[in-house]
């Protein structure tokens, strides 16, 4: 059981990890191609976007995490690896989207 | 929701989001030596986050209803910054997340690779982490002192 445990952390890390790249790809595919209404025009809607993103995070990452448990159980270390790296990249994705992509 | 109430949940967000922030430092620089163990450190400063972004989950409704759009009509860059808040946000629980998994995780990987991987994995995380957060707490200040529940 001990031994099977980092290939957890590896599946657990990959799927939060994927969270804010799909929501800032989310984001990013909303304000480049979709039209919004302005938000000072906006009285209410049923509709709340953040958690709509969120949402669909989620159900992404669900899928990514199966994947990555697979890519863990073949190869850990290079799977720790590559995940160590996502880190800075899904930093940079949501840092970017955040403050220029509102 | 009574607007004293929602008064009350903003400014416990406001000041846990700094203390959030002080809490996300101390990791962000402790674990740049990779052997270094902070279990209690780690997991306060995430627990941090995770209960100010629970709090402010809980108002966003309320500040959607109540605020957003005055905000937008009044002061429309406040507005967007409050929108930045919201996206970097979500960045930031989630990192705190992934790093407190991680360093927790060290002493449980058997290969000493895997342990270095995981241990810089988790400094990593806590420094984007502790970026976010600041620019969260700063961009909420800004926010607030311009238009409040």
């Amino acid at each position: 059981m001990r031994t099977h445990l980092p290939v957890w952390t590896a599946t657990v890390v990959a799927a939060l990890l994927s969270m804010p790249a799909t929501y800032a790809l989310l984001r990013a595919y909303e304000v480049v191609f979709k039209s919004e209404p302005n938000p000072a025009r906006v009285v209410w809607s049923p509709h709340i976007g953040m958690f709509w993103r969120l949402g669909v995070a989620g159900y992404v990452a669900g899928m990514v995490g199966a994947l990555a448990y697979l890519a863990a159980r073949r190869d850990l270390p290079r799977t720790i690896q590559v995940l160590c790296t996502s880190v800075l990249v899904v930093g940079a994705m949501i840092g970017v989207q955040g403050l220029l992509m509102p | 929701m009574t607007t004293l109430l929602l008064r009350v949940l903003e400014r416990v967000h406001g000041h846990l989001g700094w203390l959030s922030v002080a809490a996300l430092l101390h990791p962000a620089i402790l674990l740049r030596n990779p052997k270094r163990r902070a279990r209690l450190s780690v997991a306060l400063a995430t627990g941090f986050v995770v209960v100010t972004a629970l709090f402010g989950g809980y108002i966003y409704p309320a500040y959607r209803d109540r605020i957003k759009q005055h905000l937008f009509i009044e002061v429309p860059r406040v507005g967007w910054m409050f929108e930045r808040k919201e996206h970097l946000a979500v960045g930031a629980v989630v990192f705190a997340l992934v790093g407190c998994i991680a360093h927790l995780s060290v002493p449980l990987a058997a290969d000493e690779d895997v342990k270095r991987t995981l241990a810089r994995l988790a400094h990593r995380a806590f420094v984007v982490a502790f970026a976010l957060a600041l620019i969260v707490a700063l961009l909420g200040v800004t926010v607030a002192s311009c238009r409040s529940f």
